[in-house]
């Protein structure tokens, strides 16, 4: 299904926001869009936005690869992003990174073998001196957990586990 | 006249146009800022900051508007505390630029010392060692030394298709983004792009086929390291062991100005073999840009399959003979035939050539016929464009038409030159059956149905916005194709564009007349010559005497083969046993064009000079040559031992070459940008032109003559009838052609043999895209594959040419689904 089939509404609405000589500017709503649901952007939701947005494929695929938050691989359903960058890492985020890899079992890049959690680290995420921090993506958008110890983490995957099971 | 600014660099006063970037100034003056990222057919980036240079500028007073002055009076000069970018910063009055002061020199060095963080250097195993910038600026510029840890490089795929003509090595690339930039603003096929970022930025290709554009070839060009070689010459050899010859590209009607790198070589037996082709500037041709099928189209000279002894038939056997008979048996036919003789030769040829097959049919009273699909050529000599006529030089003011013809398959650097010229302001009417790339670019669209090109052509001169744009702009320009048509119709359609421009006055001055779009890259010089293609082929080889050359009528349609068996006698001259060759009763083995010296009359009526690039195949010899061999066997002397005393007889016959020669030629003048082996950082791998840019020969028009326009004769009504399909013919850049067949890497471009229909169409027949259907034409059954074109009318169907199906000119089909194989589960 494409993508303007499978959200028609939303593809509108984005659309309508620019000048259609302008479209192009749309590549990253449109992106985010085609994210929501598996948590990345397929090769052929890229096509379907570059032929809608009358833009090379490869021009798509450019965006994705620049920013961070966009995905081209299928990956946990939940990414969860430490920030390990010098203030946090003053504030132990090294540490609290390692035991999370410990706890879940994976090392830093990878995936809960359920597939629910991704663990990436990151650079600042403007929180620096709430550390320990972390922020959750998912097709939900973006959260973020500030003061957070390796407890407190594990519960919250487990209510997310949860969550997921009853879905 | 735009203001002109005079500057000094490094203590050296220059005075250029306003607006020039600094860079570009001082490459005026002779000074080499060096650069990775700029290049001068390209928009500024400032990317890669090895052009850091101290920018200084006069202090003005603000009451007076006049600058200020120091001490001992001269200007004083204000300089940022930063070193500035020479590649983004125009010039202005006054500027002061140190490019080789002490803090210039830390900069160049600093960035070369980063730029090598990351790079592999190494260059003893590269392709572009010896002709690469990086190597080159790195020993002029860098520091010698890194302070970086050796251990920390990055390390990464060195070995990535971007498609199958061009490979990436991920280490080598400096993120300059000229290949990007390239596709994007020249080509205009945006299919490379960034991936990731920082460290890890790499360039890709996610097109389906990968890097899919017929330009692909030139990012390696202006690539300024190692990191894009062709799939052709990778590894092939190294920069300083090729030698170099001038050439013309042989493949369409364009005339890119190439050159031909050679070497001998024990990989292929101590015999020199030719490497790479790379293009030649000529700025008023193909600037130093060329097409991939240019590139890489030119194995067919060295194929196994070449003649290399003439043959004759005995006993219904083709046996090998010498020259002398072969020759002698191919005189005593034609002495015989004398009126009857026809002789059929076709663009592939050599402007000398030709002429050299003119005289002798004149002279026997025979007739030269032109193997061709498509007419007008007489037309094109009247009002075909002016002299001085330049695609780069237009712009706003000129109208550029473009009908029946899809440029992006059969003359990709005009298409290239023709969208150039509309981002300069130029005005372009697109008039086709259906969709084609070049639409995009067009002011004006015009989808007409198969049969309507007359009219089409017609409204041109008729009030309203499109017959506007075109009868009231100051120059007018039309390119005219056969897409969908056979001589009839191509002839009717050119008549109306001959028709149409000397009606509006757009005939006999530069940037102004008619081109045709050609299948081969001296159609036009044949027409020249007089040669005039033959409305019933057919019929005109019944019983006659054929002397077929360059051609392989029999090849291309099983109706001609009948035809040839029904003639008296028949004569091929090839460079391989074609069809043709294998019905003939004498066939004559031919040099390639890569092998000997001549010239080609291109689409826009400019007459360039090949030179040899290779020795030729034993036993073979240049067709003007053979030709008057032939004929001395028939009691004909035809004068000019070499290629160019033939073509001063033939400049003296013919009008439109009048006082030319090889000599004229072969002249040069400075062309804009500089590029070269010494700068090869500045426009990239391209050669300079040193051996000549060709002269455009004039038109009727150009010399004021009178002449008289015939009228548009009606062609047959070209429409689909009730229930019946009309296949109409098509171009395609890689077609199933020699050239194409031998080139290994486009061969996997090529594709099988296809039809095009429209969606209802296929739904009609219950197939679709991808599946097999048989086609019939002509008597003649392919199982063919369907592809899909919402763009055409639903009673027709495209069928590529040259690609083994019999379609010269529009013609009833009919489809039948290919069975389905039943699968037994
Ligand atoms: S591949 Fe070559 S041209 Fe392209 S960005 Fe890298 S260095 Fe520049
Ligand atoms: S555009 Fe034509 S002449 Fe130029 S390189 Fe391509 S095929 Fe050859
Ligand atoms: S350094 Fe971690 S949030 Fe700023
Ligand atoms: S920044 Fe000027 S050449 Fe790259």
């Amino acid at each position: 299904m494409s993508l303007a089939e499978k959200y028609p509404k939303e593809v509108k609405q984005i659309l309508a926001k620019y000048p259609p000589e302008h479209k192009r500017s749309a590549v990253m709503p449109l992106l985010y869009l085609a994210q929501r649901e598996d948590g990345y952007i397929t090769k052929e939701a890229m096509q379907d936005i570059a032929d809608a947005l009358e833009i090379s494929v490869t021009d798509v695929g450019s965006v994705v690869g620049f920013y961070t938050l966009y995905h081209d691989k299928k990956e946990g359903k939940y990414r969860m992003q430490v920030c390990t960058d010098l203030p946090c890492a003053l504030r132990g985020a090294d540490q609290f990174m390692e035991s999370l890899c410990s706890n879940l079992g994976i090392k830093v890049g990878e995936t809960t073998a359920d597939g629910l959690v991704t663990l990436e680290a990151v650079t600042c995420l403007a929180a620096c001196d709430r550390a320990p921090m972390f922020q959750i993506q998912s097709g939900d958008g973006l959260k973020y957990y500030e003061d957070m110890n390796v407890d407190k983490t594990m519960e919250l995957i487990e209510a997310l586990r949860k969550a997921e099971s009853n879905s | 006249m735009t203001k002109q600014v005079t500057l000094t660099i490094d203590g050296k006063q220059v005075t250029v146009p306003d607006g020039m970037l600094v860079v570009d100034a001082a490459k005026e003056a002779g000074i080499d800022i060096p650069v990775f990222c700029y290049h001068p057919k390209m928009e500024p980036v400032g990317m890669c900051r090895m052009c850091l240079v101290e920018i200084g500028r006069p202090v003005m007073d603000r009451t007076t508007g006049k600058p200020i002055l120091d001490d001992k009076g001269e200007p004083k000069l204000q300089f940022l505390p930063k070193l500035e970018t020479a590649c983004t910063n125009p010039v202005s009055e006054g500027m002061v630029v140190y490019t080789q002061s002490e803090k210039a020199e830390a900069g160049q060095k600093s960035t070369i010392e980063f730029l090598l963080t990351s790079h592999p250097l190494d260059c003893p195993i590269c392709d572009k060692g010896g002709e690469c910038p990086l190597q080159n600026l790195t020993m002029a510029y860098g520091p010698g030394k890194s302070r970086f840890l050796f251990d920390e490089k990055m390390h990464l795929a060195k070995m990535v298709p971007l498609g199958e003509l061009i490979y990436l090595d991920q280490e080598r690339c400096i993120q300059c983004a000229r290949c990007i930039r390239f596709q994007d603003e020249v080509a205009g096929d945006a299919v490379l792009g960034f991936d990731e970022r920082g460290r890890s930025t790499q360039i890709v290709s996610l097109s389906d086929p990968g890097f899919d554009s017929v330009f692909s070839g030139n990012t390696t060009d202006i690539c300024p390291v190692g990191a894009l070689t062709t799939a052709d010459f990778r590894f092939g050899a190294r920069p300083w062991e090729l030698s170099s010859s001038a050439s013309i590209c042989s493949q369409c009607p364009v005339g890119c100005n190439i050159t031909f790198n050679t070497r001998r070589e024990a990989m292929s037996d101590g015999k020199i073999v030719i490497k790479r082709v790379m293009p030649r500037q000529n700025e008023e041709v193909n600037e130093i840009w060329m097409c991939d099928k240019g590139r890489f189209a030119y194995h067919y000279a060295e194929s196994e399959k070449r003649l290399s002894k003439p043959l004759i038939r005995k006993d219904g056997k083709l046996s090998r003979a010498s020259w002398d008979a072969a020759t002698q048996a191919a005189g005593e036919a034609i002495a015989k035939a004398k009126k009857d003789l026809v002789v059929l030769a076709s663009g592939r040829l050599s402007n000398e050539d030709l002429f050299n097959l003119k005289s002798f049919a004149d002279q026997v009273e025979g007739k030269a016929v032109l193997y061709t699909h498509m007419g007008g050529g007489d037309l094109v000599s009247l009002v075909g464009v002016g002299q001085g006529t330049n695609f780069g030089a237009m712009g706003a003011g000129t109208t550029i038409v473009v009908v029946a013809s899809d440029l992006y398959e059969e003359a990709p650097v005009w298409y290239l030159r023709v969208k150039q010229a509309v981002q300069r302001g130029a005005a372009l009417i697109v008039a086709n059956p259906r969709e084609t790339k070049l639409d995009r670019y067009a002011s004006f669209v015009i989808r007409y149905s198969y049969g309507d090109e007359v009219r089409t052509v017609h409204d041109l001169t008729k009030k309203g916005k499109v017959g506007d744009a075109f009868a009231k702009a100051e120059n007018a320009v039309i390119l005219f194709g056969s897409d969908g048509l056979g001589l009839d119709g191509s002839t009717a359609l050119a008549t109306a564009c001959a028709r149409a421009l000397n009606d509006t006055e757009h005939a006999g001055k530069p940037n102004n007349g008619l081109i045709g779009v050609w299948q081969r890259a001296n159609d036009q010089g044949a027409w020249e010559i007089g040669f005039r293609p033959e409305e019933n082929l057919v019929g005109a080889l019944k019983g006659k005497t054929v002397y077929v050359v360059g051609a392989d009528p029999a090849g291309d349609d099983p109706a001609l083969v009948r035809a040839l068996h029904g003639t008296e006698f028949v004569i091929a001259q090839d460079l391989f046993e074609t069809e043709t060759a294998k019905l003939a009763d004498v066939v004559l083995p031919a040099q390639a064009y890569t092998e000997r010296e001549g010239t080609f009359t291109s689409g826009e009526r400019r007459v360039q000079r090949f030179y040899p690039a290779v020795p030729a195949l034993d036993g073979t010899r240049p067709d003007f040559a053979i030709t008057s061999q032939v004929a001395r066997q028939a009691s004909v002397i035809l004068e000019g031992t070499s290629a160019s005393v033939v073509f001063d007889i033939l400049a003296e016959d013919i009008k439109s070459f009048a006082g030319l020669n090889y000599a004229k030629l072969a002249e040069v003048k400075p062309q804009r940008p500089i590029v070269g082996r010494g700068d090869l950082y500045y426009g990239g791998t391209t050669y300079e032109n040193k051996f000549g840019l060709g002269v455009q020969l004039s038109s009727a028009a150009d010399r004021s003559e009178k002449f008289t326009l015939p009228r548009v004769q009606k062609v047959e009504e070209l429409r689909p009838k009730e229930k019946k399909l009309l296949a109409v013919p098509v171009t395609k850049l890689y077609d199933r052609g020699v050239t194409v067949e031998s080139a290994k890497l486009l061969n996997q471009r090529i594709g099988e043999a296809f039809v095009a229909l429209h969606p209802s169409a296929a739904e009609q027949l219950g197939v679709e895209a991808g599946e097999r259907v048989k086609l019939s034409l002509d008597g003649v059954s392919e199982d063919v594959v369907v592809k899909i074109d919402e763009t055409i009318s639903t009673g027709v169907v495209l069928v590529p040419r040259s690609m083994g199906l019999p379609i010269s000119a529009p013609a009833e089909a009919s489809l039948k689904a290919a069975k389905k194989v039943s699968v037994r589960a």
